[in-house]
């Protein structure tokens, strides 16, 4: 293989400016995150080739592929459903080789792996606003009760196709996740800070945690 | 308008895009012998510009491109706009669709 490696920078370099925005007094309702060092890789079952696929992702990731819309939540990578078959698989950069070096193996023969690492930028939704700012801009029900932790889907935000899950709470919030082609990024985020703007945001950048 | 999708549940219609009637099957320009059918050239015409303008129930190919990004087959009446079923396409994911070999 050639010596010679994309070398990504972040979509929102000049679109995300650190500190409080929007309504300034009391204490912000959402924190918006750019999360970086991000790691993703598309999995598609080759025709026929589900059920294999399902159960390689079961040995390498620990925890069961997604079938339907939802996330799952393994120690090192996070399966996020992304449609009929296939599902994206999000995980810290570890290391120059690659995501898919580690992976290839496991999932040979039944499935097509693809590197989306660069293309794809995470935003993170919090606080006690969170579900506010985001329906305003999507078409979703994300009450409780239809959208809990490790829902997910696969729609579109301000005619825009984007992967958005819920991941664990945070401190009594729910915290969405939305995965945006970068360069769609920009514009998202603009969006998104103004749906939110009326509840004071909270915006910073954070090196996404290695499992 | 909502479509409900059969992977992701009911989405608006914005998500969706319409392609046309879902009953026009493609022509064979061989017959099983391996020779040239006589009418192709008029089979294909039909099959690539002629279409029913039905007031009523048809099935449609819809796409979910805002969505999980698969093909539909969805019945409607184009009269009412109600939808009476929507089906993944033959070929949807990984399955494998009736005459295609694994």
């Amino acid at each position: 293989m050639a010596d010679y490696l994309w070398s990504t920078q972040s979509p929102l370099q000049k679109a995300l400016v650190p500190g409080r925005q929007g309504v300034r007094s009391g204490e912000a309702g959402i924190a918006l995150t750019e999360m970086t060092g991000v790691a993703v890789v598309q999995i598609m079952a080759r025709r026929g080739r589900w059920a294999q696929t399902a159960k390689a992702a079961r040995a390498h990731f620990g925890v069961g592929a997604p079938d339907r819309p939802m996330a799952a939540f393994g120690k090192a990578a996070t399966l996020v459903w992304s449609g009929p078959d296939q599902f994206l698989a999000v995980a810290a950069v570890d290391g120059s080789a690659g995501p898919i070096a580690a992976m290839s193996d496991a999932f040979a023969g039944n499935a097509s792996l693809s590197d989306q690492s660069g293309g794809r930028c995470r935003i993170r939704i919090t606080g006690a606003r969170a579900r506010d700012a985001l329906a305003k801009i999507s078409s979703l029900d994300l009450h409780d009760t239809v959208f809990p932790v490790g829902a997910a889907a696969a729609t579109s935000i301000d005619h825009t196709g984007v992967n958005l899950w819920r991941s664990a709470d945070v401190a009594g919030n729910a915290v969405y996740n939305v995965l945006v082609f970068a360069s769609f990024a920009d514009s998202l985020w603009h969006t998104l800070v103004d749906a939110a703007a009326e509840y004071g945001v909270d915006v910073d950048r954070m090196a996404l945690p290695r499992g | 308008m909502r479509i409900a999708c059969p992977f992701c549940g009911e989405r608006e219609l914005g998500e969706f895009t319409y392609l046309g009637d879902a009953a026009p099957k493609r022509p064979s320009a061989f017959a099983d012998d391996g020779s040239e059918q006589p009418d192709a050239q008029d089979a294909f015409h039909d099959y690539v510009y002629l279409r029913d303008n039905i007031a009523g129930e048809m099935t449609e190919s819809w796409y979910h491109g805002g969505g999980c990004r698969s093909w539909l087959t969805i019945t409607r009446s184009t009269t009412t706009h109600e939808i009476k079923a929507v089906k993944a396409a033959p070929g949807a994911g990984a399955r494998v669709a009736a005459g295609l070999a694994s």
